[in-house]
């Protein structure tokens, strides 16, 4: 055991936070053309796809050097860059599972964000029981012909082109038919129907096929093998992007902190309030342990290992505690942890953040909502542990016994004996 | 950055794991809570002669030279089997507070004979008031020719009906902070034992009455009125050790309700496969994990010297208190009725964890521990240089 960064890692730090120093925007960025502008300064640094092959525009990065950039560019509450589900995502899906020539059109426009990339995957009747997804492609010719309709799609309104999962052979079990599939979002019979989230924001939409036609080449991979790709992609959601979160957590806490020691609450300082201490303890135990559990997986990740199943226990209690802290910042701040407007910069999260804008803290506070359900809710990631890790017995479904008339026989006779 | 235990520390615990479920069975540990001494002499000596007494004790007093890394593992182990005996109070928290005295006469005296388990010793800090720091230390030694005088009550002295030598913590100056180590032999005239009873059986503590007990002069451990420090160092190793075996009592408890929730069967099928049960077992799973990192991190930092080691010592065990309640606690509960009797063993380590809970700083003395270390700026990583 060494927990020590080694030297190497302290030095790449030092590099990172001298970029930062240099080059960190001093206005907020309004505008596409603007975030576009910061997406294309940290892409020529070095900092985005760090972790792709050489051949394919990245760095082939260690594991902890990615880390490092994401702690320290959450550390300084640095503008997101834009496409990341794309790189983090579809990027590493198409390395792994796409042809040369998908990987020559797609990859480096994804990492200059000149193309951004969506995730076409849950639907009405699909959430956590993803694999009955009805969207239809129905090879015809040499074209998918696409049909249905796909939900809560993150950044659909601004992407070029997203990664689907479809039904390609219906009569299949419903794991078995399905494909994984590059479509142009500016093709014809694509609508995009923003929603708006109960934040106040226009981050998700709901997206509409109406014959859409996609050449047979952008299937990725092979026909009726999509539920496996996907599996593979959801690992590469989990576990090396962890130490930015701690350092997003940490951000928050240390202005809670700033604020804590301004505002008074019941005649004295929040901060001399020992109720107030306790929840501010409670905050950062969580927070540490969360970046030592980072720091396990990363040396794991170093080591070689990738990160299976137990990574949603990251997952898991990342989001919760998300949940809690904002409830405690609320508690603690009172009324002006629920100011959007009018907010003395004294007691704000930062200034001049209007209504469904990230800076608020009713707005960390309204997104911890949704970190226990994207990505796979907390219910899911409890039952992948309870099932692939400790390897409990699979639940009776009734999907299942419809698919698998064995099985069915099978449970019926124990019932009967 | 390696966050692995090294092919060393893998065979300490395989070595740990054999010797105790063969020696250290559920029938040894219910024998040894009707026991008045607690523990078996044999095994602890076996320890000794196995090298795992002297781990953290440095090789020129015969130890191994090791750390609180390779302690917790071992602790982690005996949490595992709710191991009776004076481990911790012996080589966790007394001799750490003779290494920490920097009295090099004292630890030539006491660590060889500590490292081979030919002596046990104790710890004595509680008296009437709970606390950590030497503002809970009434007892007051007065110097009396060129030795001391000590009277009044220690409590919940863990193994101090056996120990040979009990370390003192007494009050020598005007000063709150003005306490010193005294190591007391247990036969010395005017000390007289009083067993408690606790809720862990096998947590075998007493209240020490001192009657004008007097001392000689080397009796004094380190410098006179230089015990805080030291008494600082017991706290901290005392609590890593705590959340080690907390540890190990949640990760055996896990065990034991997930091997039980693929057999036992309710409505014709394995509870396990009930949401209800399976997720009860992932957050069991992910607390202990995070246990787990905790502990083995606040030990890597006291052993390393690193600049966050009090924030990671009162990080684990705020968090490692919690962990343990619900997962030992969540375990008889997946039991239902049978986690409830006293011939299933869940109860071991449910009251063990218990036991540890308060001791060496609870959940909410440490939380205060770990603001006062991020307002004081003593942190790692990113957070560093804020």
């Amino acid at each position: 055991m060494d927990l020590y960064y080694t030297r190497e890692d302290e030095e790449f730090r030092a590099r990172v936070r001298a970029w930062l120093e240099a080059n960190l925007p001093r206005e907020k960025l309004e505008t596409l053309e603007q975030q576009r502008a910061w997406h294309r300064a940290v892409y020529e640094a070095g900092f985005i796809g760090m972790g792709w092959p050489v051949e394919y525009g990245g760095r082939a990065a260690r594991p902890m050097e990615q880390a490092i950039v994401g702690e320290e560019f959450a550390r300084v509450n640095a503008p997101p860059t834009l496409n990341g589900l794309g790189i983090a995502i579809v990027g590493p899906t198409l390395i792994h599972h796409g042809t040369e020539a998908q990987k020559r059109r797609f990859l480096k426009p994804m990492l200059t964000a000149d193309e951004i990339w969506c995730q076409l995957y849950s639907e009405p009747n699909a959430g956590s029981d993803l694999a009955s997804l009805r969207t239809r492609a129905e090879l015809v010719g040499d074209h998918f012909v696409i049909n249905g309709q796909k939900v809560w799609t993150s950044g659909a309104h601004r992407a070029d082109w997203g990664l689907m999962l479809a039904r390609t052979d219906p009569d299949a079990p419903k794991h078995l038919g399905i494909s994984c599939i590059l479509v142009d979002m500016h093709a014809p019979g694509v609508e995009v129907r923003p929603l708006r989230q109960l934040s106040g924001s226009n981050e998700f939409s709901e997206v509409f096929f109406t014959d859409v036609r996609v050449p047979a080449e952008h299937l990725v991979g092979e026909l009726n093998a999509g539920w496996q790709i996907a599996q593979t992609t959801l690992s590469y959601e989990r576990g090396g992007n962890t130490l930015s979160r701690v350092s997003r957590q940490l951000a928050l806490f240390h202005r809670l902190l700033q604020v804590a020691s301004r505002l008074e609450r019941d005649g004295r300082r929040a901060i001399d309030d020992p109720v107030v201490r306790q929840k501010l303890g409670q905050m950062y135990t969580e927070i540490e342990v969360l970046r030592y559990g980072s720091l396990r997986i990363l040396s794991r990740l170093e080591k070689g290992i990738r990160p299976g199943p137990e990574s949603s226990i990251t997952k898991l209690y990342y989001s919760e505690m998300d949940k809690r802290h904002q409830e405690l910042v609320l508690e603690i701040l009172g009324p002006y942890g629920q100011l959007i407007e009018g907010a003395p910069s004294a007691y704000a999260l930062q200034d001049g953040v209007a209504y469904g804008e990230p800076g608020s803290w009713a707005y960390g506070f309204a997104y911890s909502r949704a970190g226990t359900i994207y990505a796979g809710s907390s219910e899911i990631q409890k039952n992948i542990l309870g099932e692939r890790v400790l390897g409990l017995p699979k639940e009776l479904r009734a999907d299942r016994m419809q698919a698998h008339p064995a099985t069915q026989a099978q449970a019926g006779g124990e019932g009967g004996a | 950055m390696d966050f692995e235990f090294s092919q060393d520390q893998m065979a300490l615990r395989e070595l740990a794991r054999e010797l105790l479920t063969e020696r250290c069975t559920s029938a040894h540990v219910r024998a040894m809570m009707e026991d008045p001494a607690g523990y078996d002499p044999a095994l602890y000596r076996q320890m000794g002669d196995m090298s795992l007494l002297g781990l953290a004790i440095p090789e020129q007093y015969g130890g191994s030279g090791l750390g609180m890394v390779e302690q917790a593992i071992v602790l982690e182990e005996m949490g595992r089997v709710a191991y009776p005996g004076p481990f911790v109070a012996g080589v966790v928290l007394a001799a750490t507070g003779i290494q920490a005295s920097g009295d090099e006469a004292a630890m030539a005296r006491y660590l060889p004979c500590l490292a081979t388990g030919e002596l046990t010793m104790s710890f004595a800090l509680l008296e009437d008031a709970i606390g950590w720091g030497p503002e809970v230390v009434a007892m007051r030694a007065v110097p009396a020719g060129d030795g001391f005088v000590l009277s009044g009550t220690k409590r919940f002295v863990p193994f101090g009906a056996t120990a040979d030598v009990i370390l003192v913590v007494a009050s020598t100056g005007d000063g709150p902070g003005d306490v010193s180590l005294f190591a007391v032999p247990r036969e010395t005239p005017g000390l007289t034992v009083e067993p408690y009873g606790m809720f862990d059986l096998n947590a075998k503590t007493c209240a020490l009455h001192f009657d004008a007990v007097r001392l000689p002069g080397d009796a004094l451990i380190g410098d006179l009125n230089g015990g805080a420090a030291a008494l600082d160092a017991v706290v901290q190793r005392g609590a890593v050790a705590a959340c080690a075996e907390m540890l190990g009592c949640a990760r055996k408890s896990l065990e034991m309700s997930v091997a039980y929730a693929k057999v036992r069967k309710q409505f014709g099928q394995p509870i396990g496969s009930f949401q209800a049960i399976k997720h009860k077992c992932a957050e069991m799973l992910e607390a202990t994990e995070n246990a787990h990192s905790a502990t083995y991190y606040a030990a890597w930092a006291l052993d390393a010297g690193a600049p966050d080691a009090r924030l990671a010592v009162s990080v684990a065990k705020s968090f490692v208190n919690e962990a343990a309640r619900k997962v030992c606690g969540e375990a008889i509960q997946v039991h239902g009725g049978i986690g409830f009797t006293w011939e299933y063993d869940l109860h071991l380590y449910f009251k063990r964890a218990k036991h540890l809970e308060p001791l060496w700083g609870d959940t909410a003395w440490h939380r205060e521990r770990v603001l006062e270390e991020v307002l004081a700026g003593r942190v790692a990583g990113a957070a560093a240089g804020r």
